[in-house]
C-alpha cells in the first residue's frame, strides 16, 4: 500500500515534469541542489569540530544546545514559516481499505521533507562522533546510532503529531490568527525575557543540556558523549513513545475531522455593504479607472479572505519585529547599532520579503485554474499583472504600518523622519522586487491551495534562498545607505534613493514587458501549469 | 451580408506530436444554435479554448464575428460570453463581487456592473450574496459561471458542457435564457454530452472525432429516418461494447 502510494505521488511528479512545468522543475531543482548544498556545508563544518578529539570538551560542552536547535527547527521552523512540509493528501486516500497505521508511517516519514537539512546536520554531528575517540569511536556506535535514531524518530513523531493539530486548528477561521500570534509570542517569549532582564542562566537550567535534565535533547546529548548512558537512553526512549502516542492520537483525530464544517463554522462573515471593510476595498476604485480599479479590487477582497495571506501577513509584521527586536533592546552590550538606527526599514523590509511567497513572487498561484480570466477578458495581461502588483504595494503599505504601529506601541525610540524614512524606502524596493516577482510569476507559476495556511516542502527552501537574493534586487537601496554613512550627508542619501527609485522605475517597465511578452507566449503553459492538480502526497 | 459567427479554416493543434485538432474546417452561422459534440478527448475544449483565444493554434486561421484572430483578440473578447469546461470563478469572492468585477472588466462602468449583477443573481436564484463562491456547489458555480457570460450581453457564446452538474430546474431556466438569446440574434456554439438536450436545442450539429469533423449539417437533415442523434453520433464516432471482452465483470 505505501508502495502504491509513494509510486503514484512519483508518477504525478513525472507527469508534471515531463509537460507544463519543465521549466519551473528544474528551477525548483536547482533551488534544492543549492538550498541543500549549503546544509552540507553545514553538516561537513560540524563534522569536522565534532571528530577533532582537541575539541571535546567544547563539543561535549555545546552538544546538547546544538541539538536543542535541531529540535527547534525541527518543530518551530514549519511553524514559523507557515511551511509544514509533505503531508498525504488524506481526502484522495482516506476512500481506499488502506490501513491507518500505513498511512500514519507514511506521514511520519513525510516530516523529513519539513526539515531535511536537520538530517545532514545531525548526520555531521553524529559521523564526526564516531570519528572521535574521546567520544568512544567506532566501539561507541550502537550508543551512538541507538541515540541519534531515537532522537531523530521522537522529532519525526512529535513533528506529524503537532503537523496534524496545527492544521486541524488553523482550519477554523476565527483561531487561525490567535494561533499564529500566539506561536509568535511563544517563540519570541525567552529571547524577550532575556532583554528584559531575566538571567539566561534560570531558563538555561530548565531547558538546557545540564545534567540530569530530562528534555530529549538533553538525554541525546548525554548518550552521545557517554554520561549515564543506560538511564538517559531510557529518558529517550520514553520521549520517543510519547511522542508515539501523540503522533497516533493527533493523526487518527485529522482522519476524523471535517475540514468543510470547520470552514463553514464562520461563513456569514462577510463585509456588510456600506460598512468599514466595504469601504475600503471600494477606495481603488474611486482613485483608479477600470480595469484597474477592478482588479485591484478584486486581489484587496480575496487576498484579505486567503486564510494563507492572512497568516503570512500576520506573520510578517509580528515574527518580523520578533526577529530583530532584541538586538535592539538586548542586554548592555548586544545592542547592534546598525539595526538600532535602522530597526523600522529592517522590519518593513523584511515583513515585504515575507508578503512576497504569497503574493509577487507566483501573483497567479491563488488564482489557480481561474487565472484563465486573465487571459480570456478583453484585457491585455499588463493590466492584470500592474493590478496584482498595486494591490500587493497596497498591502506592503499597510504591513509597514502595522510594524510602525507594534513600535510605537513597544516603545521603541525611532525618530520621525525614520518614519518617512521607511515609508519611502520600501515602494522603491518594491519596484525591484516587483519587477522580479512579475518575471518569477510567468516563469514559474504554481497553484497554490488557498485554504491551507501552510506550505510544503519546497516553500521553506524557496523563501531561504529568495533571501539571498534580496541584498542584490536592494543593492540601489543599499548604494543610498552607502551614500548617507560615506558622505555622511542625509541629502546624499536622499539623493541616491531618488535615483534608485527613477532606476527602479525603468526596471519595473522593462520587466514588465518582458513578463506581458513571456505571459502571451507561454499562455498554454501557464494555465496547464496553474491548473496542475497533485498526487496523493500534498507538495505545494 | 454579415460574416458568420465563426469561420475556422484547417485549424491544427498536437500535443508532443499527437494532434489534438487536426485540420478544423467550420463555419457557423449568426443567429445560429450550434451543437459541437464529440467524445471525450475528442478536441472539442481545444477547439473552444483556442477560439477564445487561450491557447494559440499551430495552424490555420480563425475569425470570429468578422475579427481575426489574434489580431483582433481584445475586440473580439469584448463581444464572447465564456462558459468554460473548467472552473473560471475567483473562489474568494461572493457571486456579486465575482460579476460585477467581469461587469467591468468588459468595460461596464461600475454602477451599471453592480445593477446587473444584482439582476442576474436574482434570476439564476443564487441571492446567498454573503457566501464565497469557493463554498457554492457545482451547479451554483456553472449558475455563476453563466450569469457572468451574459453580464456583458455578448454576440456570442461559447459554452463548454454548461449543464453539467446543474439541477433539472437550474437546467431549464439556462436553456430558456439561451433560446432568448438566440432570439434576439445572438449565436451559440455549445458543447454537451447530453445529446437529448442538444436535439432539442440546436439547428445544426457538427461532430468531431480524433480532432476531425466527420458530420455536420443541420439537425433537422441529420435526424432524417427513424435515427436518432444518439444513433447518429454512436455510428460515426464508431463505438463499440469494448467491455464484452472483460469476462471477469
Amino acid at each position: 500500500m505505501i508502495r502504491a502510494i509513494l509510486r503514484a505521488q512519483w508518477l504525478s511528479l513525472r507527469v508534471f515534469h515531463r509537460s507544463a512545468g519543465r521549466r519551473g522543475a528544474i528551477f525548483s531543482l536547482v533551488l534544492a541542489l543549492a538550498w541543500y548544498a549549503f546544509w552540507g556545508a553545514v553538516a561537513v563544518a560540524i563534522y569536522g569540530v565534532t571528530s577533532e578529539p582537541e575539541l571535546a570538551p567544547m563539543v561535549a560542552h555545546w552538544l546538547g544546545r546544538g541539538l536543542l536547535l535541531i529540535f527547534l527547527y525541527w518543530q518551530l521552523a514549519p511553524l514559523l514559516t507557515a511551511s509544514f512540509g509533505a503531508s498525504l493528501d488524506l481526502r484522495k486516500l482516506l476512500i481506499y481499505p488502506v490501513p491507518r497505521g500505513s498511512l500514519f508511517t507514511v506521514e511520519v516519514l513525510l516530516r523529513i521533507t519539513a526539515a531535511g537539512e536537520m538530517l545532514l546536520v545531525l548526520a555531521g554531528g553524529v559521523l564526526g562522533l564516531f570519528r572521535n575517540p574521546v567520544f568512544g569511536g567506532w566501539a561507541a556506535a550502537p550508543r551512538l546510532v541507538g541515540a541519534s535514531l531515537l532522537f531523530l524518530a521522537s522529532n519525526l513523531l512529535l513533528a506529524a503529531g503537532l503537523r496534524n493539530l496545527i492544521e486541524r486548528v488553523l482550519e477554523h477561521r476565527r483561531v487561525r490568527e490567535v494561533l499564529v500570534l500566539g506561536m509568535v509570542i511563544l517563540v519570541a517569549l525567552p529571547r524577550l525575557l532575556i532583554s528584559m532582564g531575566v538571567r539566561p542562566e534560570g531558563m538555561e537550567r530548565l531547558l538546557g543540556p545540564a545534567e540530569g535534565a530530562w528534555w530529549p535533547w538533553a538525554a541525546a546529548s548525554a548518550v552521545l558523549a557517554g554520561r549515564d548512558a543506560g538511564a538517559n537512553l531510557a529518558v529517550l526512549a520514553g520521549w520517543t513513545a510519547a511522542a508515539w502516542l501523540f503522533g497516533r492520537w493527533q493523526f487518527a483525530r485529522s482522519l476524523r475531522f471535517d475540514a468543510q464544517a470547520a470552514r463553514a463554522s464562520a461563513a456569514g462573515t462577510r463585509p456588510r455593504a456600506g460598512g468599514l471593510a466595504e469601504r475600503l476595498y471600494r477606495l481603488p476604485s474611486v482613485l483608479l479607472p477600470d480595469p484597474l480599479g477592478a482588479i485591484v479590487e478584486k486581489e484587496l477582497r480575496s487576498l484579505s479572505r486567503t486564510p494563507r495571506f492572512r497568516t503570512v501577513f500576520i506573520m510578517g509584521f509580528t515574527f518580523g519585529l520578533v526577529v530583530w527586536l532584541p538586538l535592539i533592546v538586548g542586554r548592555s552590550g548586544g545592542r547592534n547599532p546598525v539595526v538600532a538606527e535602522h530597526f523600522l526599514v529592517v522590519v518593513s523590509l523584511y515583513a515585504f520579503a515575507m508578503l512576497g511567497q504569497v503574493s509577487y513572487w507566483n501573483a497567479l498561484g491563488f488564482d489557480r485554474s481561474a487565472a484563465q480570466v486573465w487571459f480570456a477578458m478583453p484585457v491585455p495581461i499588463s493590466r492584470a499583472l500592474a493590478g496584482k502588483n498595486l494591490a500587493a504595494a497596497l498591502f506592503i503599505l499597510v504591513e509597514v504600518a502595522a510594524v510602525t504601529a507594534a513600535c510605537l506601541a513597544l516603545r521603541v525610540p525611532i525618530p520621525p523622519l525614520r518614519i518617512l524614512e521607511a515609508f519611502l524606502v520600501t515602494p522603491v524596493a518594491a519596484l525591484y522586487l516587483l519587477s522580479v516577482g512579475n518575471l518569477s510569476s510567468v516563469h514559474f507559476p504554481k497553484p497554490i491551495e488557498p485554504e491551507r495556511a501552510s506550505q510544503g516542502g519546497g516553500a521553506n527552501r524557496m523563501q531561504g534562498l529568495l533571501f539571498l537574493v534580496y541584498p542584490l534586487a536592494l543593492l540601489p537601496i543599499a548604494l543610498a545607505y552607502l551614500a548617507r554613512y560615506g558622505l555622511d550627508s542625509e541629502w546624499a542619501f536622499y539623493l541616491v534613493l531618488a535615483f534608485a527609485a527613477a532606476l527602479g522605475a525603468a526596471v519595473y517597465w522593462v520587466a514588465m514587458e518582458s513578463a506581458c511578452n513571456t505571459a502571451q507566449a507561454r499562455r498554454e503553459m501557464i494555465l496547464a501549469e496553474l491548473s496542475r492538480t497533485a498526487g496523493p502526497v500534498m507538495t505545494q | 451580408m454579415d460574416a458568420p459567427a465563426i469561420a475556422v479554416s484547417d485549424l491544427r493543434k498536437s500535443y508532443g506530436g499527437k494532434p489534438a485538432v487536426d485540420g478544423l474546417t467550420l463555419t457557423v452561422p449568426r443567429g445560429c444554435f450550434y451543437g459541437f459534440l464529440g467524445p471525450n478527448g475528442a478536441g472539442k475544449s481545444t477547439t473552444i479554448r483556442m477560439l477564445t483565444g487561450l491557447i494559440p493554434p499551430d495552424s490555420g486561421s480563425i475569425e470570429i464575428l468578422g475579427l481575426r484572430l489574434p489580431e483582433q483578440e481584445i475586440d473580439i473578447k469584448r463581444r464572447i460570453g465564456l462558459v468554460p469546461d473548467e472552473s473560471l470563478l475567483f473562489d474568494r469572492l461572493t457571486g456579486a463581487e465575482f460579476l460585477e468585477f467581469v461587469g467591468r472588466m468588459y468595460g461596464l462602468p461600475r454602477g451599471v456592473a453592480a445593477e446587473r449583477a444584482r439582476e442576474l443573481l436574482e434570476l439564476f436564484e443564487l441571492e446567498e450574496n454573503r457566501k464565497l463562491i469557493g463554498e457554492y456547489s457545482k451547479g451554483m458555480r456553472k449558475r455563476t459561471a453563466m450569469a457572468a457570460a451574459l453580464i456583458h450581453n455578448p454576440d456570442l457564446f461559447l459554452m463548454d458542457e454548461p449543464f453539467e452538474g446543474v439541477d433539472a430546474v437550474g437546467a431549464r431556466l439556462m436553456k430558456d435564457i439561451l433560446l432568448d438569446q438566440v432570439r434576439r440574434g445572438a449565436t451559440i456554439f455549445l458543447t454537451s454530452h447530453v445529446l437529448e438536450v442538444v436535439e432539442r436545442l440546436c439547428d445544426r450539429v457538427a461532430i468531431i472525432h480524433e480532432g476531425r469533423i466527420v458530420v455536420e449539417g443541420a439537425m433537422a437533415d441529420l435526424r432524417a429516418g427513424a435515427e436518432t442523434l444518439e444513433d447518429v453520433f454512436v455510428r460515426v464516432v464508431g463505438a463499440e461494447r469494448a467491455y464484452a471482452r472483460l469476462d471477469w465483470l
